[in-house]
């Protein structure tokens, strides 16, 4: 440490009995001591309830093991978890139906953000209110987010399947939970509704930031709306952009609740994802080893992934 | 600039049009609760209850232990919370303010630690509280949910400690203050919205979560939470949707309050660690 010279022998920081100066603490020589102290209980904890079981699942992920061999001894350490998983054709679809739907609902979530916090951001009577029901679906939990679209898409008393056979736009109700590529598309809509406001409140702090004065320059000089939001809104909204996509990504990419009670990863696995995979493969079929491989590589995807977000920061952490 | 009347219109249109179209889903969960079980397997639907009943409501409430789940979402959700907040008021502190060796690692870990797929960490801690025997006890969500909930709140808390100027506790320890008091005494009294806001998004953190509860307690249905329990509602044989819709609209009801005073907190929280 450098910091500490500067004070140390300021009269005022001797202790009272005048004598000569104790080791303490609190002397400014000492402030890392400190600093490591206030960082002792979160890194045991996390040491106890993050680092360990990581390090643990991934001494899983080589082992062939499956649960009721679980704790009692170690299994040989062998690679056939990866093997198999690079050889299955289950895992390929898995990365597919991830990759499809992170980016299906990350550009509809985009636009749907972008769009609302745009409207939000004109002024008009009403617009707190306005704003306010815009960002509601965000808070709605996962599970309910998914009950609620549960019911409205239910294959025989849904409002949405009475709505399209009334208005003519199919012939007959739609079990959509149960067809593939409907269920795909049933979890996009829950997941934009989810997802959206997210984005839209992001922006709208981002829109915010942007000088009014450089629309009215624009407008000046004859530049159309169009013109304005190409020029103007999109290039100011640059910064939290970046972000705004990382994290959608990030959550669709790690969801587990709307996919599992929607559909549990089917039909025919069309909405299983890897983060699904993972747990399917631990909990249903109870093959820990090879669920703990899954779970290794969805993690070294997530930690590339927040990796882009922290190094997008412009200035150090500190 | 001034809008002509037809722009006005227009933008109204669209803005009631919107709104109408994205809260829908919940206007149709409200509506659905509050109707008879026999109309809800009939067509045309009814969009507005002529007699809105309350029947759904008594239902879960005389039928489902309901109220114990809410009782261990919340146990759950303050203990978690609780012991989460204790260890990353002084992680986040410490991250803010002393540059010592090693804190700007932590500091990353942490950052990276909010991104960790939690079905991959389920795997782990399944094996170990199989081990300590805590499967189907409240103990073990207690703990899971520390392991989102803690990376969260340390970022929440230092960039918030990051807006408090040093100088009040250099003049509290020129005062007598040693760094500890001055952080309990000077810091944390003025941070109180912000811990205020941080302890709350960790109750909604906990409230939410349902891999954690479903994998954890699915064989103890006394230890429920309010979600796998409402979850449970569906996939009997005959599915009463206005018991499912009063259900969740009870245990989301907590969740939706909380985000009406969280919501410029979150903004800065969730970037936090990134640029503004």
């Amino acid at each position: 440490m450098t910091s500490g010279i500067i004070g140390q022998d300021d009269p005022a920081r001797r202790p009272f009995n005048g004598g000569a100066p104790r080791w303490s603490l609190w002397q400014p020589g000492n402030r890392h001591i400190f600093a490591y102290l206030l960082l002792l209980p979160a890194v045991l904890l996390t040491a106890a309830i993050i680092v360990y079981p990581i390090v643990s699942a991934i001494d899983l992920s080589f082992q062939k093991i499956k649960i009721a061999k679980l704790g009692r001894s170690r299994a040989p350490w062998t690679l056939a978890n990866y093997e198999e998983l690079f050889l299955s054709a289950e895992f390929y679809q898995a990365i597919w139906v991830t990759i499809s739907l992170v980016a299906t609902v990350t550009i509809l979530s985009y636009v749907i953000g972008l769009a609302t916090a745009v409207m939000v951001n004109q002024r008009f009577a009403g617009r707190k209110l306005a704003r306010v029901l815009v960002a509601v679906p965000w808070a709605v939990p996962s599970v309910m987010a998914a009950i609620i679209w549960w019911w409205l898409f239910d294959s025989s008393f849904g409002l949405i399947n009475w709505a399209l056979v009334r208005s003519g736009l199919s012939s007959e109700m739609i079990p959509w939970l149960s067809t593939p590529g409907a269920a795909f598309f049933v979890i996009v809509v829950v997941m934009v509704w989810k997802g959206y406001p997210f984005i839209s409140v992001i922006m709208l702090a981002g829109l915010q930031s942007i000088p009014l004065e450089l629309y009215d320059a624009a407008k000046v000089d004859g530049a159309n709306a169009w013109h304005r939001f190409r020029f103007i809104t999109l290039p100011g909204l640059r910064s939290v952009r970046g972000i705004a996509l990382i994290l959608i990504m990030l959550w669709v990419f790690r969801d587990f609740p709307i996919i599992y009670i929607l559909t549990g990863g089917g039909p025919q696995r069309t909405t299983q994802t890897l983060a699904i995979m993972t747990y399917q493969e631990a909990f249903k079929f109870h093959d820990f080893g090879f669920a703990a491989a899954i779970g290794v590589i969805t993690l070294v995807i997530s930690v590339i992934a927040s990796w882009f977000m922290v190094r997008r920061t412009d200035e150090p952490l500190y | 600039m001034a809008r002509s009347r037809t722009e006005t219109v227009i933008l109204y249109a669209v803005v009631i049009a919107v709104i109408i179209v994205l809260v829908f889903p919940l206007y149709w969960m409200i509506n659905t609760s509050l109707a008879p079980a026999t109309q809800l397997r009939r067509f045309p639907p009814v969009f507005v209850q002529p007699e809105p009943t309350f029947a759904a409501y008594e239902s879960i409430f005389a039928e489902r232990p309901i109220g114990v789940w809410l009782r261990n979402s919340a146990v759950v959700a303050v203990a978690s919370t609780a012991l989460s907040m204790f260890v990353s008021v002084l992680a986040g502190y410490s991250i803010s303010r002393i540059r010592a060796r090693g804190s700007q690692a932590i500091g990353l870990f942490f950052l990276m630690s909010r991104m960790l797929p939690s079905t991959l960490i389920i795997i782990p801690l399944f094996v170990s509280f199989r081990q300590l025997q805590l499967i189907g006890d409240l103990k073990s969500l207690v703990l899971a949910h520390a392991t989102f909930i803690t990376p969260f709140a340390v970022w929440m808390l230092k960039g918030y400690f990051d807006t408090i100027p040093a100088e009040l506790e250099d003049a509290a320890m020129i005062d007598g203050c040693t760094p500890l008091t001055a952080l309990l005494r000077v810091v944390l009294p003025l941070s109180a919205p912000g811990l205020a806001a941080t302890t709350l998004y960790g109750f909604v953190l906990s409230w939410n979560d349902f891999v954690f509860a479903r994998t954890f307690l699915v064989a103890n249905q006394k230890a429920w939470t309010v979600n796998v329990g409402v979850a449970s509602l569906k996939g009997e044989y005959l599915t009463e949707w206005n018991v499912i819709m009063a259900g969740s609209l009870i245990a989301m009801l907590p969740i939706v309050l909380a985000y009406l005073f969280l919501e410029r907190f979150l903004v800065s929280g969730l970037t936090a660690g990134s640029s503004k």
